[in-house]
């Protein structure tokens, strides 16, 4: 039986691998390829070595002020999504009346598209700081402030669905034993509950991670970078730089790259730090 | 000094479900207590009352002297063993004892010596520095009774906690528990649904039903004076047999009368009868107080025909059917017994419980 199936292994492995093959590795190869190319077409492009990469981080200061913006941005939110999402998880798996309501509720925003977010809330907050004469392109700080409220109100449902079936899994017993041995409320969050919830820790981490450095959309709605760019994260960077600028499609392959690159190490370094904390029964 | 009483307590869910009601327990110092009965009969409630993980509805719960209805669980001087174990597993064996004493703030020296020496006494010193995942069920027993040891609390709480082992490892933490509660000489409140657990540890016994107390005795009183046909039946195994019959007086003699026989009841019991005669009751007898004769004209006896006939060793199980009632007789094993045969069987009348057919309340035994 187990003869047969490996027989027949290729011909069920075939149509994932043409398909990976064909929509990812080879985009992702020709793009690393490309990041070392001056181009205009993929048939066009000429070896240039290391070029791009130079020039994106000494000719063009957009870059490193994306990157820099784009570091605190993701700090700022990872940091506010993942408290106020195990906050409301906590509270919202306690047995008070109307927690299935809230849950929905706080699911909501994040069924809406990005793009969508980032057109509504740029109305919201332009109408709040009309009051006062301005609007959120006139300082790059409430260019800040508001992404990452507006990340925050799409991402904290979300992830506290996940905190929710986390806390949901620790064992009563645990934290009853925990109280008998004289732990405070306080205490037995830090002791017990939290590190019992660690794999649910690990992937908020990962997606609020991943999704606040990559964020496009709701950059480009909200504040489209304005004023002057100081609001543009890595990837409306990357995206102007490809087709705003003639002659710097490869400078801009090299940059995704590069924030290819940081992504994956991030994602890596988070993965193994929180996944060692993990807690197997 | 840690005496445990409990006065008129009463637990309502807030779905208004009562699952206890009104229980009385007087638990001395020192003692030994086992709560038992079948499933949902309110025993680990109880317990959960006494630790304070439950909230009693009504009725006053007092720890020596203090009344402690209204007390965190932390500030009862209890300590609980879960069936679960409820190890913390992202801890090591030391860690899970030591946290307890951590928590109450105990100087590390102390803590280092408390945990070292409960170690010692349960024999897992070479475990300490190991998670509970590597540890076997025997050993994760033994790491949740030194982590309620290490307190050294007035009140032991333990809920089902050898369920989840094997039947030797039972026996044989069964009997460390014992001795556990000789060398520390605290209070223990045990919860199991397994009667031999009950019969072979505990100082006194409590046997609930359906949130009520049928009797708070010790093993033997249990065992020989069974107050009513939950008890009789619960306690023991294989169980009481129960056969229907009815009351009936020759002279200065009461008989009980079934099918085509009739047993001559000692005269001590003709006070209790006088109400009865001619009317229907139960009778109880024990497996092991029916015997196999030989005799045709035996008094006190009966036919039984045995179905099924098992060799546990020691002692032959019996099966029978009479009146459509099952039937269980523990005879020795040096008969020779066969299944699908008839036998005479003798009563042992000194060891009969006669019950009331409308309350099964006990008439005399």
């Amino acid at each position: 039986m187990e003869k047969n199936i490996k027989k027949y292994f290729p011909a069920f492995v075939l149509p994932t691998f043409i398909s990976f093959t064909v929509v990812f590795l080879i985009p992702f190869f020709m793009g690393i390829y490309l990041s070392f190319t001056e181009f205009t077409t993929v048939e066009s492009a000429t070896w240039i070595g290391f070029e791009n990469y130079i020039r994106a981080f000494t000719k063009d200061e957009n870059f490193l002020n994306a990157l820099w913006f784009t570091i605190k941005f993701t700090v700022v939110s990872v940091i506010t999504i993942n408290i106020f999402a195990f906050s409301l998880a906590l509270l919202l798996t306690k047995a008070l009346k109307g927690t299935t309501f809230f849950r929905t509720v706080f699911f909501m925003p994040n069924l809406i598209g990005g793009i969508v977010l980032g057109y509504i809330w740029n109305l919201l907050i332009n109408a709040i700081l009309g009051v006062f004469g301005f609007d959120i392109t006139y300082d790059a700080d409430y260019g800040f402030w508001g992404l990452v409220f507006l990340l925050n109100w799409q991402l904290i449902g979300y992830m506290m669905v996940i905190y929710i079936a986390g806390l949901q899994n620790v064992p009563r017993d645990l934290k009853e034993a925990a109280k008998i041995d004289g732990a405070s409320s306080f205490s037995i969050l830090r002791n017990i509950t939290i590190p019992m919830v660690m794999p649910s820790v690990t992937i908020c981490l990962f997606l609020t991670l991943t999704n606040s450095f990559k964020l496009f959309d709701q950059n480009l709605a909200l504040t489209g970078g304005a004023p002057a760019r100081e609001t543009s994260m890595l990837a409306l960077d990357i995206y102007n730089t490809f087709y705003g600028r003639i002659g710097w499609q490869g400078v801009g392959q090299a940059k995704a790259v590069v924030f290819f690159l940081i992504v994956a190490i991030i994602a890596f370094v988070q993965l193994k730090i929180t996944g060692r904390k993990e807690v197997e029964s | 000094m840690a005496s445990i009483t409990l006065n008129n307590i009463k637990k309502t869910y807030e779905d208004g479900v009562t699952v206890i009601e009104n229980l009385n327990l007087e638990i001395k110092d020192k003692e030994f207590i086992i709560l038992v009965g079948p499933s949902g009969c309110g025993k680990s409630t109880t317990l959960r009352m006494i630790a304070g993980l439950e909230e009693i509805s009504d009725g006053e719960l007092k720890i020596g002297d203090k009344i402690v209805n209204n007390v965190s669980p932390k500030d009862r001087d209890i300590a609980m063993v879960f069936q679960s174990y409820a190890l913390y597993p992202h801890m090591s064996v030391y860690k899970n004892m030591a946290f307890g004493l951590k928590n109450r703030k105990v100087p590390k020296e102390e803590i280092d010596k408390k945990v070292m020496a409960a170690a010692k006494m349960l024999d897992i010193e070479s475990y300490l520095n190991r998670k509970p995942r590597a540890l076997s069920g025997g050993q994760r027993q033994r790491v949740a009774l030194g982590r309620a040891m290490v307190r050294e609390p007035s009140v032991f709480l333990l809920d089902e906690p050898l369920s989840n082992l094997d039947a030797k490892l039972r026996t044989e933490m069964r009997s460390r528990i014992s001795m556990l509660h000789k060398q520390l000489g605290t209070t223990f409140v045990y919860v199991t649904h397994d009667q031999t657990e009950a019969m072979t540890m505990g100082d006194r016994i409590v046997v609930m039903k359906d949130g009520v107390v049928q009797q708070f005795d010790t093993p033997q009183m249990l065992y020989n004076h069974p107050k009513n046909m939950f008890v009789a039946g619960f306690i023991g195994s294989p169980q009481m047999n129960f056969i229907d019959c009815m009351v009936k007086r020759k002279g200065e003699n009461y008989f009980l009368s079934f099918g085509n026989y009739e047993i001559v009841l000692p005269n001590r019991m003709n006070d209790y009868l006088v109400m009865y005669d001619n009317k229907e009751v139960v009778f109880g007898v024990r497996p092991e107080d029916l015997s196999i004769v030989k005799g045709k004209d035996e008094v006190n006896s009966f036919d039984l025909y045995v179905d099924i006939a098992e060799m546990t060793g020691a002692d032959y199980y019996l099966y029978g059917t009479f009146n459509d009632k099952k039937i269980i007789a523990n005879v020795p094993s040096n008969n020779n017994i066969k299944s699908d045969k008839k036998y005479k069987f003798k009563i042992d009348i000194d060891r009969i419980h006669i019950f009331d057919k409308i309350n099964e309340r006990l008439i005399c035994d």
